[in-house]
């Protein structure tokens, strides 16, 4: 058993907690840990909680409605833990992001729409399939051209990475001469055939039918593929308790009827989409937009407070004699600054539990980021605030007699402060910024919360410019701020 | 404060400099220097630029660390590594070419900084210090001006009276008045010169040749990283023994 503890941050615990308290409602989600009383144990796992990892969003699988997480996926893993007594804490990472969750213990199963396959048999263990799905192509609502597999010869499909339709599409692409593309999420391969990017996608056929109910711009032209069936799965050799109490609440469900009845509830009554203005969308989807702007300020600060604390350091190691001191900050900055973000991201969230063996949360691991990232600009910008005092400055301070460190202190720190400023606003800007990228690893900010939202409603241009007008408030708001403070204490 | 303290100088040698030798890097800037200064005494060193005559000074306070030979002040060796430095350079003050004043602090804060980290006076005694040397170089008027106010004359005159808050017994002048407007020089001038008439031990590098044939006591004039030749102004000025000696005079006399 594992339990989410968003407060297992080690050395961040005080400051996290400290802006956890501020940050008051934002994250309180993700903090609950949900207390069981199963008075009666009905099976092995009774009362316990699992992380279950699913994809951001796989509709009708799985999707955001008024910002919770609802789906044929999520009404079954709930419907069969409160069958089976145990409780279940679903994070929302992103299907290639759910799979390598699982690999790295960070997650303690996966239900993600994913079909049983030989190969994901090697390092997963498979419940008994849930849903028998199949492949289906579909293309612009306005595109007449295309009517079946022959008239694709010299175009360009989408499939979606690591999925069935992917493995379908190229293995005919040599048949029907045509080119497979792979994107991350469904909205993503919709809005490229919309756009003409590509003239079809192969996407499982629950998914497409959805999508074609809820005014995506698509339509199906071909018939599904008879394809493979969907299954839960646990990392290979771990959790069989959890793999076979699903099983048998998958029963449980079957026979009394509950199991078809979800499946009805997403599959044959598609509601028709309500198709609300500009502002209807706005209202609909701001509240989870504000909390993941709540969640981008909080990443954000905490981010810059502690990459402060590193710039000031190793900052005063590269301006140091030390020999020592100087090349270990040379490696911090040469480190972080020669590497993307991206990939420190997933490194810290999934390549450093593996290492270590000790998993680690999404905030823990976000901050962990963008401090390190942030604090080893923040060091080229102390060095080079404290090297552009002119060392006049230090020369007089040093033959009043005055130590090194008061010579600091006084004379060349209260210079080289206002020199970095400008450069301390533009980092902040930057690390604001950055947050964005956290959202691949399934924190839920505010760019993760509008993926979130267009991906279920289709309405990408709109929902980003939200995203965007958001952060263009925010953060003329906050430099607005930061120069007045900079104008008046550094006059 | 006297841990260190060396006796086997001559009692009246304030500063005692012999086979200083100074490196930067391959570059032999300083090739052997001896010299004896006594207390009371002021003596100029004039030279061609890139002779070693800056090196020579901040090697007296150790802005500069010497490669080699020993530099004692006050009985202080600073080749020493038990001796504490701060506590020395309490004892020397240096005036720069460049003035170095603190922009971001007032006229009389900038004099009052040292002493009061220094715990060598509290806030009120220095500020009343601060005035009062102020007012010895004629800026009363300025206390709470900020330098970028001043002109280079003023702002040279509040850093000599700033280097002589913590009440040194020596003084060195770095090129003190070559970043200032020709009209400007007197000013800071006057002020050195009342210095000396007060008896303080200076140490003046200076292109100011009437300045030095007037106030000096002894003048050293320093060519290649060397003394080329040394004597009272009289001597230097109106005798010059040494061909390059005469050949640097004849250029700027």
């Amino acid at each position: 058993m594992r339990k989410l503890n968003i407060f297992r941050a080690g050395k961040l615990t005080v400051a996290v907690t400290a802006l956890l308290a501020l940050a008051g409602g934002f994250v309180g989600v993700s903090a609950a840990a949900a207390s069981q009383s199963a008075a009666h144990p009905v099976s092995a796992v009774s009362g316990e909680t699992f992380v279950i990892g699913t994809d951001t969003t796989f509709a009708p699988f799985e999707y955001r409605k008024d910002g919770e997480l609802t789906g044929i996926d999520m009404d079954l893993i709930r419907e069969i833990a409160a069958n089976q007594g145990f409780t279940v804490e679903i994070k929302s990472l992103g299907f290639d992001a759910a799979l390598q969750a699982l690999q790295s213990n960070q997650v303690d199963g996966v239900i993600a729409g994913m079909s049983i396959t030989d190969e994901r048999k090697l390092v997963f263990d498979f419940s008994d399939p849930y849903f028998d799905s199949g492949v289906q192509m579909a293309v612009a609502e306005s595109n007449t051209a295309i009517t079946g597999y022959a008239d694709l010869a010299g175009e360009t499909v989408v499939a979606k990475r690591g999925s069935e339709g992917e493995t379908f599409a190229k293995s005919i692409a040599d048949e029907y001469d045509f080119t497979v593309k792979s994107l991350a999420d469904s909205a993503t391969m919709y809005d490229d055939v919309k756009a003409g990017n590509s003239v079809a996608v192969f996407d499982d056929y629950p998914v497409l039918a959805y999508g074609i109910n809820q005014n995506n711009g698509l339509k199906s032209v071909t018939e599904k593929e008879q394809g493979s069936s969907y299954g839960f799965a646990v990392n290979k050799g771990q959790n069989p308790e959890l793999l076979a109490a699903f099983n048998a609440g998958l029963a449980d469900l079957k026979s009394s009827g509950d199991y078809q009845s979800i499946l009805d509830k997403y599959l044959e009554q598609p509601a028709p989409a309500a198709a609300s203005g500009f502002f209807g969308l706005l209202t609909d989807s701001l509240p989870a937009l504000m909390k993941g702007l709540g969640l981008t300020l909080l990443a954000t600060g905490l981010s810059i407070l502690i990459a402060l604390v590193l710039g000031v350091l190793f900052g005063f190691f590269k301006v140091s004699e030390s020999r020592l001191l100087r090349g270990l900050a040379s490696i911090y900055v040469s480190i972080f600054r020669g590497t993307p973000l991206l990939v420190q991201a997933f490194f810290f969230y999934f390549g450093l539990p593996q290492l270590t063996g000790q998993s680690i949360d999404v905030l823990t691991a976000g901050v962990l980021t963008l401090s390190l990232n942030a604090g080893a600009y923040m060091t080229e910008i102390v060095r080079g605030g404290i090297q552009s005092v002119d060392p006049g400055q230090t020369e007089a301070g040093r033959s009043l007699g005055l130590s090194y460190v008061t010579t600091m202190r006084r004379v060349v720190l209260p210079q080289a402060v206002k020199i970095m400023t400008p450069s301390f606003i533009n980092q902040f800007v930057m690390t604001l910024k950055d947050t964005s990228l956290l959202a691949v690893i399934g924190f839920a900010e505010l760019t993760y919360q509008g993926q979130q939202i267009y991906a279920s409603n289709f309405r990408t241009g709109e929902t980003l410019l939200i995203v965007a007008a958001l952060y263009f408030i925010v953060i003329n708001l906050l430099t607005m701020l930061s120069n007045k403070l900079d104008k008046r204490f550094n006059k | 404060m006297s841990t260190s303290a060396i006796t086997n100088t001559s009692a009246s040698s304030k500063i005692s400099v012999r086979g200083l030798r100074k490196s930067f890097g391959s570059n032999e800037v300083l090739k052997g220097l001896d010299v004896e200064i006594s207390e009371g005494e002021v003596v100029c060193v004039i030279g061609p630029s890139g002779s070693g005559k800056s090196t020579f000074l901040r090697c007296l306070n150790k802005l500069d660390q010497h490669s080699a030979g020993t530099v004692i002040i006050d009985g202080f060796d600073l080749g020493d590594k038990t001796v504490d430095l701060n506590e020395v350079r309490q004892h020397i003050g240096m005036v720069f070419q460049h003035f170095n004043l603190f922009p971001h602090m007032t006229v009389l804060q900038n004099i009052m900084l040292a002493p009061v980290e220094l715990k060598k006076e509290s806030k009120a005694d220095a500020r009343a210090t601060a005035v009062k040397l102020l007012d010895r170089v004629g800026l009363a008027d300025k206390a709470d001006a900020r330098p970028a106010q001043l002109s280079g004359g003023q702002k040279q005159r509040v850093a000599i009276a700033r280097s002589l808050a913590v009440n040194p017994d020596i003084m060195l002048f770095d090129e003190a008045t070559s970043a200032l407007d020709p009209e400007m020089v007197g000013e800071v001038l006057q002020v050195i010169r009342d210095l000396a008439a007060e008896g303080m031990t200076m140490v003046v590098v200076t292109h100011e040749m009437g300045f030095a044939r007037e106030v000096a006591d002894r003048v050293i004039f320093m060519a290649d990283g060397v003394i080329v030749e040394e004597g009272t102004p009289a001597e230097l000025f109106g005798n010059p023994q040494q061909e390059r000696t005469q050949d640097f005079l004849s250029k700027v006399l």
